[in-house]
């Protein structure tokens, strides 16, 4: 696999803040802002290449083998995500995205190779080692703790930490405004999207350098998909590394920095996003034409 | 129009829930009944002002005996048989203790700590009560709590927590058999026989008149009602306002979402076994205290009524276990007013069996706060 530059090129704080800002100005006069933030970062980071190099990944899965119990469902499956990158997987139900999340969290039955977080070998370990690696994971479902307050699931979100990080909170509080304004309902009361940004509210607040996003657009009305969507781009650009499984595969692809598309519990594609739509054999098998 | 309208609604509610019709009617009757015994000077006011007190009393029990197994429910997920036992456990190693300081010097500290088992020692004898023999009652009762935990911690560790991750079924069938090795090695050693645990002369008690007779209030009675309702309120403050019991509701809640978020679960179930077994433990000293009995039989028979109390509040909800356990006190002692009162439990379990009728998952169903 050849390599040239660096998929995910990490933005600094102020060229971030110009980012979101520059968004907002676009959503204010109307433009499509996805679309807008896709061809900037094609022009920031030209063109991208498959990265397989374990020292500069962030999170390094190497061949690795897992499934549940007996059941193997992954086989043999190569990933990387970069400091800061954006990463998608796509592919048809069944194929293991979800697995793949799972297995990197510690969730599943471990059954061969690796995975490093930052150098850190967390091969096997369990979810409540890992989250202290600076990993965060939103599962698709049962995301939030329903009979608690949105105030109370994100003080969850930061147990491991002695206090509640007022910092973190304040930033969740400021990326997510209704939450703000919801502190102290019971969560399970929450529409969907709001949910969901409980959710990423809560593995927000320890400031994780990977967020695992299990299908964040799953349920959602679609005016919210694009809001949602919009959200995770924000917190990409402040620096935090995505990992992403989802069932909308052309807006994720067109998001992100680099796409894998799964089938049968293997990675058969890996590209930028954007050579993955324009790939022929992908658009026809796995995005409809 | 209007009359129509009330005619064909009330057609309706008969057709969709007869049950609910058979119910009021019952209800009704039962209501015109007390009031007329009232009205002809059957029933006294002061009768019934004390059968509310002494139901307000087991209610309490039952209630403080409750939070433990529904918090072990609603973060172990399965039902603890052996909670009756941990009951009883609580009640004779808190009452070993108290016999010891109260009779120590005047009978042998075997018999003593044997809570006098075969006649050794009679507690009447002793004179042991809140008043007079405070720290005696203040001693046993720190030992009942404490020496729960340690039991329901030992347990766990050679019982349950092997077969965390079986089904509640399974764990509930091994909590049978904890339960029957509990209460024959308690009989064992303490013997099968009853004995009367406070003194003799009786308790102190203040009585009231009230319109047509006498309502009394022992000490006893003061101290289950001051214990328990600070135990309530202090479990209630642990729920809300720490950073444990926020824990231990989101374990309740979800347990999956729980481990990903980096909640240390196995110690949220250490800390559950220990907060419930302390409260179990002091349940089952009050208990004695306030019949004035002590029996191996004790828990066992209490743990139906503790069980109808949890189930009818909605299992695994600490709320519904004391508000279950007052239902259940209450019309354990007021059923008396209609039927004999051999037949009271009978009484209580047909409260909860319509309850759950008309709410199957309990009365703060949906609301698992731990």
């Amino acid at each position: 696999m050849s390599e040239s530059e660096p998929a995910g090129s990490r933005k600094t704080g102020t060229e971030a803040e110009a980012e979101v800002e520059a968004d907002a100005d676009a959503e204010r006069d109307g433009r499509d802002a996805g679309k807008r933030d896709a061809g900037e970062r094609d022009a920031a980071s030209g063109p991208e290449t498959p990265r397989m190099d374990a020292d500069e990944s962030l999170l390094a899965v190497r061949n690795l083998d897992a499934g549940y119990g007996d059941l193997q469902i992954l086989y043999d499956v190569q990933l990387d995500v970069a400091d800061g990158e954006y990463v998608t997987i796509v592919g048809p139900n069944g194929a293991g995205k979800s697995t793949v999340m799972k297995s990197v969290f510690g969730l599943t039955t471990y059954m061969g190779g690796s995975v490093t977080f930052g150098g850190t070998d967390i091969t096997g370990r369990n979810p409540e080692e890992i989250i202290h690696e600076g990993l965060g994971y939103v599962p698709q479902n049962e995301n939030i703790f329903t009979s608690l307050s949105v105030a109370e699931n994100l003080a969850m979100g930061a147990y491991i930490l002695d206090d509640v990080p007022e910092g973190a909170l304040a930033e969740v509080y400021e990326r997510f405004p209704i939450l703000d304004e919801r502190r102290d309902q019971e969560a399970g009361t929450m529409s969907g999207g709001q949910r969901q940004m409980l959710a990423m509210g809560r593995a927000l607040m320890l400031e994780p350098d990977l967020l695992l996003l299990d299908e964040p657009s799953a349920g959602l009305a679609p005016d919210l998909v694009d809001e949602m969507f919009d959200k995770i781009d924000e917190i990409n650009a402040s620096g935090t590394a995505i990992l992403m499984v989802e069932q909308n595969a052309k807006e994720a692809l067109r998001r992100c920095n680099r796409g894998y598309v799964f089938v049968q519990g293997r990675n058969r594609f890996v590209d930028s996003g954007r050579a993955l739509l324009n790939d022929e054999e992908v658009r026809r098998e796995f995005l409809g034409g | 129009m209007g009359i129509a309208d009330t005619y064909s609604e009330g057609r309706r509610f008969v057709i969709d829930r007869p049950l609910a019709l058979v119910v009021g009617l019952f209800g009704v009757l039962l209501i015109v009944d007390f009031v007329g015994g009232l009205a002809t000077g059957r029933i006294a006011v002061s009768a019934v002002a004390t059968l509310v007190w002494d139901g307000l009393m087991q209610g309490l029990v039952v209630g403080l005996a409750g939070i433990g197994l529904s918090m072990t429910y609603s973060i172990l997920s399965f039902a603890n048989f052996a909670h009756g036992d941990y009951i009883t456990s609580g009640a004779f190693s808190g009452w070993a203790v108290t016999y010891l300081l109260a009779g120590l010097g005047r009978a042998d500290i075997g018999s003593l700590l044997l809570v006098g088992a075969g006649g050794s020692v009679f507690g009447g004898a002793l004179g042991i009560g809140a008043t007079q023999t405070p720290i005696a009652i203040v001693g046993g009762l720190v030992i009942a709590g404490l020496f729960t935990v340690v039991l329901a911690l030992a347990i766990d560790r050679l019982v349950y927590k092997p077969m965390r991750d079986q089904s509640g079924i399974s764990l509930l069938i091994a909590s049978v058999g904890v339960a029957f090795a509990l209460r024959y090695l308690i009989a064992f050693v303490f013997t099968t026989e009853n004995r009367g645990v406070t003194g003799a002369g009786g308790v102190p008690e203040i009585q009231g008149y009230l319109l047509d007779g006498f309502v009394a209030v022992s000490a006893h009675d003061a101290t289950l009602l001051v214990i328990a309702v600070g135990l309530m309120a202090g479990v209630h403050g642990l729920l809300q306002r720490t950073k444990l019991g926020t824990a231990m509701r989101a374990m309740a809640d979800n347990e999956d979402l729980a481990k990903v978020t980096g909640i240390p679960t196995e110690r949220v179930v250490n800390a559950t076994w220990v907060i419930g077994g302390a409260l179990t433990g002091i349940a089952g000293y009050m208990f004695v205290l306030w019949k004035g009995t002590l029996g191996f039989n004790d828990g066992w028979l209490l743990l139906l009524l503790v069980f109808a109390a949890v189930i009818l509040g909605g299992i695994g909800s600490v709320y519904g276990a004391i508000l279950g356990g007052l239902i259940i006190g209450l019309t354990n002692s007021l059923s008396v007013l209609w039927i004999p009162s051999d037949f009271a439990r009978a009484a209580a379990f047909l409260v909860m069996i319509l309850v759950l009728l008309f709410r199957p998952e309990g009365l703060f169903s949906g609301r698992s706060t731990a």
